[in-house]
């Protein structure tokens, strides 16, 4: 009874350690995703409730075609679930389809989290977020609207319920860009990361700049270095920025000069990433298969080693063949008992005794010496 | 490649279903020797190691196989050796398992072999737990078994040439086909 208390105990333990079903509690990653995720899950108006949270965007209400711009988003009176995670969207419109920036001309340069996506994923502190986005303007001259949308967990959630939060349209006035406007070339996006420990310059490449100077900071601080640039091409630099260790950002910013106009540009952050790793496929294989015969071969030596004798091999059957012999003679001998008792002769001169005629000799007649000993 | 990934969630969590039941198993008949009120379960305790053991032995490879081909493989350090402590977890596992095969259940009757037994499905069991932590690692970014103090750095690994791995799988091989071979020589000779 006591086991049986204990087991189910275990077993009730077990299931309410079990965390509930809900739908990627831990985020889905950095991606290029449309507004709700494509009006999945959490578009759903039953699994999802109007988020409390206060968007702040800072944005530039005119910009120059084709010039870098940044999109500063503040984030406030969150009321995120235990792992403080937000789900941030950068979007072009709020379709559910064809949402993302790109598909209305911009491009992104960098993400908040250093990547070139319009969703990411941030941890909040304090219940506040803040991240930027750094974006080339579209070409096509006119206004243009971008939003933001949030979605996150709440730590009294009992309907597992996504909140969403979102922006009305934030409108943009582009502009034609003045003639020899020093820029960046239109393609160019920011290195999302270096090695650890790699002090190799980064390409920039530029339109219309007479000269460039390139200033890094460490993520955090806030003054700021000048770093040393290299013209190597036209219109391309090579910059030398300190190398990084561990998973320290840096962040640079770039100032591209014509003449005596210069273009002070948003600040670019760059990631570490961990040392180049020369291990490949066939050779974790090969590793894996090698490490598991020597230890087996290792195992099965030392068994061999430590194998008493007297010890059976499973498939050793001798002791059922001894016993099948044993048995057979078993079942043959009372037969020959019968013949050979049936011939012995009894006689009343030597009481308990039995005269044998083949072999002339006297033998224990077995009737009288049963329990003889008694 | 989603449902190669769906897929290696699900072995993987088969491999450490099945390999915590052998470990588990072994360890428990293993104490039965000493530990008298487990002697009554002794061959159920027996028996269920063995059967997990031939289940694990079949899961493993099916975890490199769907790991290797899952969208998780980024070819990194960590992933280098998630494929070494599986190699090492099926190598202590086959061991249990020849182990049992070889002797039977009366093996637990001689301590040697018993405490060699037990040490195979611990090193298993250990090397299965470490492939998890491992694994957590990569999909969470972290692990139940953060909290250890000398928990090793999965982010290197040794990585040996080739060639030479080459060699070590062809000596490992020719090791178990001679201790193999002897033993049932030695055997021979006895009986």
């Amino acid at each position: 009874m006591k086991s049986r208390i204990i087991t189910l105990s275990a077993i009730l333990i077990l299931l309410l350690a079990t965390s509930s079903g809900v739908a990627n509690p831990g985020g889905k990653g950095d991606s290029n995703r449309d507004y709700t995720c494509g009006g999945s899950c959490h578009g759903d108006p039953s699994l999802s409730s109007t988020s409390s949270a206060i968007i702040d965007v800072e944005m530039s209400s005119t910009a120059y075609s084709s010039t870098t711009t940044e999109v500063s988003v503040s984030i406030s009176n969150l009321d995120t679930s235990d792992n403080g995670l937000v789900g941030i969207f950068l979007l072009g419109s709020k379709n559910g389809n064809g949402d993302h920036p790109e598909d209305y001309g911009w491009t992104i340069i960098q993400d908040p989290n250093g990547g070139t996506s319009n969703y990411v994923e941030v941890v909040s502190s304090e219940n506040q977020v803040t991240v930027s986005w750094v974006l080339l303007v579209p070409e096509d001259l006119g206004v243009k609207e971008i939003y933001i949308s949030i979605h996150h967990g709440s730590y009294y959630n009992h309907n597992n319920k996504a909140f969403i939060g979102e922006t009305d349209a934030i409108a943009v006035n582009i502009e034609p860009i003045p003639e020899n406007y020093p820029t960046l070339a239109d393609g160019w996006t920011s290195p999302e990361e270096r090695i650890s420990g790699d002090s190799s310059t980064i390409t920039i490449r530029t339109v219309n700049t007479e000269s460039l100077e390139v200033y890094w900071r460490l993520s955090g601080e806030t003054r700021s270095h000048e770093a040393t640039v290299e013209m190597v091409a036209d219109q391309e630099w090579e910059v030398s920025l300190p190398a990084t260790l561990g998973d320290t950002r840096i962040e640079y910013q770039m100032v591209a000069s014509m003449g005596d106009f210069s273009n002070i540009m948003p600040w670019l952050s760059m990631g570490t990433s961990e040392p180049y790793f020369d291990g490949t496929s066939l050779g974790a294989n090969l590793q894996s298969i090698s490490f598991a015969l020597i230890i087996l071969g290792f195992m099965v030596s030392l068994q061999s080693w430590f194998a008493p004798r007297g010890v059976k091999k499973i498939i050793d059957n001798t002791e059922e063949v001894d016993n099948s012999i044993i048995e057979y003679q078993e079942s043959t001998t009372p037969e020959l008992d019968e013949k050979y008792w049936s011939r012995l002769i009894k006689s009343d001169e030597n009481p308990g005794w039995l005269w044998d005629p083949i072999e002339n000799e006297w033998v224990a007649d077995p009737e009288l010496s049963k329990g003889g000993d008694e | 490649m989603m449902f190669v990934t769906a897929l290696h969630h699900l072995v993987v969590g088969l491999v450490a279903g099945s390999g915590v039941i052998m470990g588990v198993c072994a360890i428990l008949t293993w104490l039965s020797t000493y530990i008298t009120n487990l002697e009554s379960s002794k061959t159920t305790l027996d028996r269920a190691a063995y059967v997990a053991s031939i289940f694990t032995l079949v899961v493993i490879p099916l975890a490199i196989i769907s790991g290797y081909y899952s969208s998780t493989n980024s070819g990194g350090a960590i992933f280098y050796n998630k494929f070494i402590f599986s190699g090492i977890a099926f190598g202590f596992s086959a061991s249990y398992f020849i182990g049992r095969f070889r002797f039977g259940p009366e093996l637990w009757r001689y301590s040697s072999l018993a405490n060699l037994q037990m040490f195979s499905a611990l090193f298993a069991l250990t090397s299965i737990i470490i492939l998890g932590s491992i694994g957590s690692k990569i999909t969470l970014g972290e692990s139940t078994l953060d909290i250890l103090p000398f928990w090793p750095d999965f982010m290197n690994s040794i990585v040996i040439n080739q060639w030479f791995s080459l060699i070590l799988a062809i000596f490992g091989l020719i090791s178990v086909v001679i201790s193999l071979r002897s033993s049932s020589m030695k055997f021979y000779l006895n009986d």
